[in-house]
C-alpha cells in the first residue's frame, strides 16, 4: 500500500454545481413550471479486518442528481449519475414529458421561499466536516483497524474462547447541494470515522454467542480507538449461559444503544404522511396529552459537532430547535409543503433530524445500571432482535437479547424471549429515562425504564 | 436475446479494454478478479388518494472491480466507464493483494465455470420498454377501483407499479465474458380499512422476473380479492397468551422460517468464517427424513430466479437438505475455493455498488405426505400462523425471529379465534428438528421478499403447511 496525502475526491466540484444548475434550467426550458435538484457526492473508504489479518478493502464513490419536477400541476421525481451534458439533457426532456403523463395534482408546488434555509451556504457552518479527512491514506486506515483486533490478545478461558472476530474501520465525506427554482440554495457537508468491531465466542458446550459495538466521530481526534472489540467481546462473553425466564410482566429496562428502537414507531406515527393516510396510531393527537409526563422528546436539529444535525431538510426548508413530546403532550406533526396543503395542518418540517429525550426520575448517575437499582428486578434489554409494530394500532411484538437483574445486579443472561405491548400503553409507563445517550449517534435516546411489560419466555 | 457486442457497446469498452483493466487488477499479485458491469433502469407509478399522482425513472450506470488474494476481497467502483475512472478503481481494488496472503493452502481456482445456462428463466413476451409508463396508470385506477368495491370498509388505497431492467456484463481473470438481462416487476396494494372504531390495513404483491404481460386483469382482480380477504378476522383479532407451544406454519409464505432459521445459516461466508451455529455439520443429520429443503435459481419469472449470479456462475438448484441430512451449504466463488468445490450459484450483490457474498434465491421445502387438516387436527392447542412481514436471524447463536401479522388459535384440532400482531423466536437447529410433520401442499410465496444482509437482494419463499412442535410466541 502506498503512503501518500490526497486530494478531497468527496466534494463537489464547480463543474459538478454547474450540472445542478443546468438540470434546473433544462427542466424548466422542457416545460416545467418548478423543480428542486438535489446533488450528492460521497466516497466511503473501508478497510476489513478478519481475525487479525486484512480481510477488505473497499472504495466507494458516488454521485447522484435527483430531481423533483413539478409540471402543468403534475408531479415526480427522477435520478440519474450519468453526468455528460448532452445525456442529461435528454434526461430532463424524458423527465418532464412522463411528469406530463401523470394526473393532476395541484397541491405539490415547492415550499415557499420564506420557509426554507439561508444559513447553509458553505456545507460548514454546523461544523460537522474535519479538514484531517483529506489526509487519511491506505496505511493509516490499516494501522487503526490492525490496532483494534483482539485476536492473539485474549487467550481464551475455559469457558470462552474467540471464535470469529471481524473489525472495521471505515472514513467518509459526504457532500450535498440542493437548489430549486424559487432560487433557494443549500449546502451540507459532512465526515465521519467509524470503528465496528463483531466478536463470535464459544463456551465450553460449542455454543456460539456474538456481540457487536461501534464508535464514531465527525472528527478523526475525536474517535474512540482502542476498545471497539474488546468492547464487542466483552458484550458477547458476558451472553454465555443463557437461561430460560417464565413469561409474565417485568420492569423493562433498555440499554441507551437500543431503546431508538421503541422511540421510533412514535417518530412515525407523527408525520403528516401516516396521518393522513389513515395508517398512524397518533391520529388527532396533536396538542393532546397522550404519554407519561416524564416524556420529554426534542427535535435538536442545530446542534453543531453533532451526527444528525442538519440546517435544512429535504424540501429546503430551515430546520429548528424544537420540542416533539413536551411532559407528555404531542407538540407537532411532521408536516411536509405537501402535506400541509393535502390536510390543512400548518407546515413543519419533513422529518426529525436529531431527536432528544430529556432525562427522568434519575439521579445523578444517569446510565442503566443506575436505572436498575432504582428499579428492584425485572430484565435488562440489550438487543432486539425482529418484531415489529403495527403503525395503524401501535401493537408491537419484538424479539429481545438481555439479562434479568434484581437490586441493580445481573443475574443471569436470558434466552428466546418476547415482549409485546402497545406503544400508547408502553410510553404510558415509563418510570424513569437515563441522560446516558452515545455522543456518535444521531438519535439520542437513553436508557429507558419502563413498568409492567408483558414477556413471554 | 442481445449479443456480446450489444453490452460491449453499451458499456463503451473493448474486450482489449477489458483484458487490460484485468492486468491493472492483478498487478500487485492479485489471485483473481472481475469486473461488473450494470445499467439498470427503475420506474414507478404511485396511486394515492384515487390516481395516479407520483412517479418516475431513474438510472444507474457503473462498473464494479473485485481482486481477490486468497480468501481477501479489494472492491472499487467507478460510475462511468472511462477507461481513466475504471484504471483508479482496478488500481484501488489491487490494493488488497499487497499484504500477505491470508489464504495458506494457495489454492485460487475460484471455479472457472466455461459452462453457459441452458434456459432463460426470465421469460418476456411483452418488453417493458415497448409500453410508455403512462399506459399501466389505469391498471393501477382498476385495482383501487376493486379494492373499494369489494369491501365497503375500505378508507384508503395504495397502489404501486414498479418495474426495472438490468443489463449486467461480467468479465473475469478466467477471460469468461457473461452477459445477462434481468426484468423484475412488482404490483402491490395497500389498503385501509374501518369498522367505525377500528382501523386495519393489509397489503398485496406479486412480483415476478418478467415482461409486461404480468400485467393483466386477473392480476388486479387477485390482488384485491387477496387485499381484502379476512379483514372481517383481522376487526376481531386478539393477541394470544404468550409463551411456548406448537406452531402450525400454512403454505407459501411460513417459507419464512426456512429463510431466517435455516437458509442463512447455510450461507457459506458464515461457515467460512466458523461463526454460522451449522458450521461442522455438512453431511450430519439435522431433522426428520421426510424433510428436504432447496435454494432455487431456477424457477422460471420467480423474482429469486438467476440466469446467473453475480459472479457470472450459471443459475442452479441446490439441496442444503435432503431427506433430513446437510448437503450442501450455499458458496460463492470465496467460499468454494476454500472448501475444494464449485460454487452454487449464490454469489449475489445489489448492485456494482457492492462485492458478491453468498445470498439466498428461492427457498423452500419439498412437500411431504400430510394433508394440512391432518396438520391442523393433531394439534390440541398451539397456532395457526399464515401471514408475515419481516424477520431476523442471529447466525451465532441460531436465535431467529419473524412477525406473524394474522393467523388463529388451534384449540382442539381445530382452527378457532383469529390472532394478529406477534412475534415468535426461535433457535434454528431446534426448530428444524422439531419440525414433526411435512404437508403435501409446497406453495412458493411471489410476494416481494427482499433480503436485507449487508445488501438489499430479491429473494422468494416457499413451504408447504408444516408442524414445528415447540416456539415462542408473543403474547399478552
Amino acid at each position: 500500500m502506498t503512503m501518500e496525502k490526497k486530494e478531497i475526491t468527496g466534494l463537489i466540484t464547480p463543474e459538478e454545481i454547474s450540472a445542478a444548475e443546468f438540470c434546473l434550467n433544462s427542466i424548466l426550458r422542457h416545460g416545467a413550471q418548478q423543480a428542486r435538484v438535489s446533488l450528492s457526492k460521497s466516497v466511503l473508504d473501508t478497510t476489513g479486518m478478519l481475525n487479525g489479518q486484512l480481510d477488505k478493502v473497499s472504495h466507494s464513490s458516488d454521485r447522484s442528481v435527483f430531481m423533483y419536477i413539478f409540471a402543468d400541476g403534475r408531479y415526480g421525481t427522477f435520478s440519474t449519475n450519468m453526468f455528460d451534458r448532452d445525456e442529461l439533457e435528454n434526461f430532463t426532456l424524458r423527465a418532464v414529458n412522463a411528469v406530463k403523463l401523470l394526473a393532476e395534482d395541484p397541491l405539490r408546488k415547492l415550499p415557499d421561499i420564506s420557509r426554507t434555509a439561508k444559513d447553509a451556504v458553505t456545507g460548514r457552518e454546523l461544523g460537522l466536516f474535519d479538514e484531517e479527512y483529506g489526509n487519511m491514506c491506505a496505511e493509516q486506515r490499516f494501522a487503526v483497524a490492525e490496532s483494534e483486533t483482539m485476536t492473539g490478545k485474549f487467550p481464551g478461558t475455559d469457558k470462552c474462547r474467540i471464535i470469529s472476530e471481524e473489525c472495521e474501520y471505515s472514513d467518509s465525506v459526504d457532500d450535498n447541494l440542493l437548489i430549486d427554482s424559487s432560487g433557494f440554495v443549500g449546502r451540507h457537508t459532512e465526515t465521519s470515522f467509524s470503528l465496528s468491531s463483531e466478536v463470535t465466542v464459544e463456551d465450553s458446550g460449542g455454543r456460539k454467542f456474538s456481540g457487536w459495538w461501534w464508535e464514531s466521530s465527525p472528527f478523526a481526534k475525536n474517535l474512540k480507538t482502542g476498545t471497539c472489540s474488546a468492547t464487542a467481546l466483552e458484550r458477547a462473553a458476558r451472553q454465555i449461559g443463557p437461561k430460560a425466564c417464565k413469561s409474565g410482566k417485568y420492569t423493562l429496562v433498555t440499554d441507551t444503544t437500543v431503546s431508538s428502537r421503541l422511540i421510533s414507531p412514535i417518530i412515525s406515527a407523527l408525520n403528516a404522511f401516516s396521518i393522513q393516510q389513515k395508517t398512524s396510531f397518533l391520529e388527532d393527537t396533536a396538542g393532546k396529552k397522550v404519554f407519561s409526563d416524564g416524556l420529554m422528546l426534542m427535535d435538536l436539529a442545530r446542534t453543531p459537532g453533532r451526527p444528525g444535525s442538519r440546517l435544512y431538510d429535504t424540501e429546503g426548508v430551515a430546520t429548528s430547535d424544537a420540542p416533539i413530546i413536551k411532559e407528555g403532550t404531542v407538540c407537532n406533526y411532521f408536516v411536509n409543503t405537501y402535506m400541509a396543503a393535502k390536510t390543512g395542518l400548518a407546515p413543519t418540517i419533513e422529518g426529525v433530524s436529531r431527536p432528544v429525550l430529556m432525562p427522568y426520575n434519575c439521579g445523578q448517575d444517569t446510565g442503566a445500571s443506575a436505572l436498575m437499582k432504582l428499579c428492584g428486578e425485572g430484565i435488562y434489554v440489550t438487543g432486539f432482535n425482529g418484531g415489529n409494530c403495527n403503525p395503524v394500532t401501535g401493537d408491537f411484538s419484538y424479539g429481545i437479547e438481555g439479562f434479568a437483574f434484581r437490586d441493580g445486579k445481573i443475574l443471569h443472561p436470558i434466552r428466546e424471549m418476547l415482549i409485546t405491548g402497545n406503544m400508547m400503553t408502553l410510553w404510558n409507563s415509563l418510570k424513569a429515562a437515563g441522560d446516558d445517550a452515545r455522543a456518535c449517534t444521531r438519535w439520542q435516546i437513553p436508557s429507558l425504564v419502563f413498568e409492567n411489560v408483558d414477556f413471554s419466555g | 436475446m442481445k449479443t456480446e457486442q450489444y453490452y460491449l457497446d453499451r458499456f463503451r469498452v473493448t474486450v482489449p479494454q477489458l483484458e487490460r483493466l484485468t492486468a491493472t487488477a492483478l498487478s500487485r499479485g492479485g489471485d483473481y478478479s472481475d469486473l461488473y458491469f450494470e445499467y439498470t433502469t427503475y420506474q414507478e407509478l404511485l396511486l394515492r388518494d384515487g390516481e395516479v399522482t407520483s412517479g418516475g425513472f431513474h438510472d444507474d450506470y457503473g462498473v464494479g472491480i473485485r481482486v481477490l488474494k486468497g480468501e481477501r476481497t479489494g472492491y472499487a467502483y467507478s460510475e462511468n466507464t472511462g477507461m481513466a475512472d475504471m484504471t483508479a478503481a482496478a488500481e484501488a481494488a489491487a490494493q488488497i493483494a499487497h499484504a500477505p496472503s491470508g489464504n495458506p493452502d494457495g489454492r485460487n481456482a475460484y471455479g472457472k465455470t466455461d459452462i453457459r445456462p441452458s434456459n432463460d428463466f426470465y421469460p418476456i413476451a411483452d418488453d417493458w420498454k415497448n409500453h410508455a409508463s403512462g399506459k399501466f396508470i389505469p391498471v393501477l385506477n382498476a385495482l383501487e377501483k376493486a379494492v373499494f368495491a369489494k369491501d365497503p370498509r375500505t378508507v384508503k388505497v395504495i397502489a404501486k407499479l414498479a418495474w426495472s431492467e438490468s443489463e449486467i456484463m461480467m468479465y473475469n481473470s478466467f477471460g469468461e465474458l457473461v452477459c445477462d438481462y434481468r426484468p423484475l416487476a412488482s404490483l402491490v396494494v395497500s389498503a385501509v380499512f374501518s369498522n367505525g372504531s377500528t382501523t386495519e390495513s393489509k397489503t398485496a404483491a406479486r412480483s415476478f422476473r418478467t415482461g409486461a404481460e404480468m400485467i393483466s386483469d386477473s392480476l388486479v382482480e387477485e390482488l384485491a380479492s387477496e387485499a381484502v380477504s379476512g379483514i372481517d378476522d383481522r376487526f376481531a383479532a386478539r393477541r394470544p397468551k404468550g409463551g411456548r407451544m406448537p406452531v402450525v406454519m400454512g403454505a407459501g409464505a411460513s417459507g419464512i422460517l426456512l429463510h431466517e432459521a435455516m437458509g442463512h445459516s447455510f450461507e457459506a461466508d458464515f461457515i467460512r468464517k466458523g461463526q454460522s451455529i451449522f458450521s461442522g455439520m455438512l453431511g450430519k443429520k439435522v431433522c426428520n427424513p421426510s424433510i428436504s429443503i432447496i435454494d432455487d435459481g431456477t424457477i422460471s419469472a420467480n423474482r429469486g430466479a438467476c440466469n446467473y449470479d453475480d459472479e457470472g456462475i450459471p443459475g442452479q438448484k441446490t439441496y442444503m437438505v435432503r431427506n433430513g441430512v446437510l448437503e450442501s451449504y450455499l458458496h460463492d466463488r470465496i467460499s468454494a475455493n476454500r472448501f475444494g468445490i464449485a460454487s452454487t450459484g449464490n454469489g449475489r450483490r445489489e448492485s456494482f455498488r457492492f462485492n458478491p457474498i453468498p445470498r439466498m434465491r428461492a427457498t423452500y421445502m419439498e412437500s411431504g405426505d400430510a394433508t394440512p387438516e391432518s396438520i391442523i387436527a393433531s394439534v390440541k392447542k398451539g397456532i395457526y400462523v399464515d401471514e408475515f412481514s419481516n424477520g431476523q436471524v442471529k447466525i451465532g447463536e441460531g436465535d431467529f425471529t419473524f412477525y406473524v401479522k394474522s393467523g388463529h388459535l388451534i384449540e382442539n384440532g381445530r382452527l378457532t379465534a383469529p390472532i394478529k400482531d406477534i412475534n415468535i423466536i426461535g433457535n434454528g437447529p431446534q426448530a428444524l428438528a422439531d419440525i414433526t410433520a411435512v404437508g403435501n401442499d409446497l406453495r412458493i410465496d411471489n410476494g416481494t421478499w427482499t433480503c436485507g444482509k449487508e445488501q438489499s437482494v430479491p429473494v422468494s419463499c416457499g413451504i408447504p403447511t408444516v408442524l414445528v412442535n415447540n416456539l415462542t410466541v408473543g403474547g399478552e
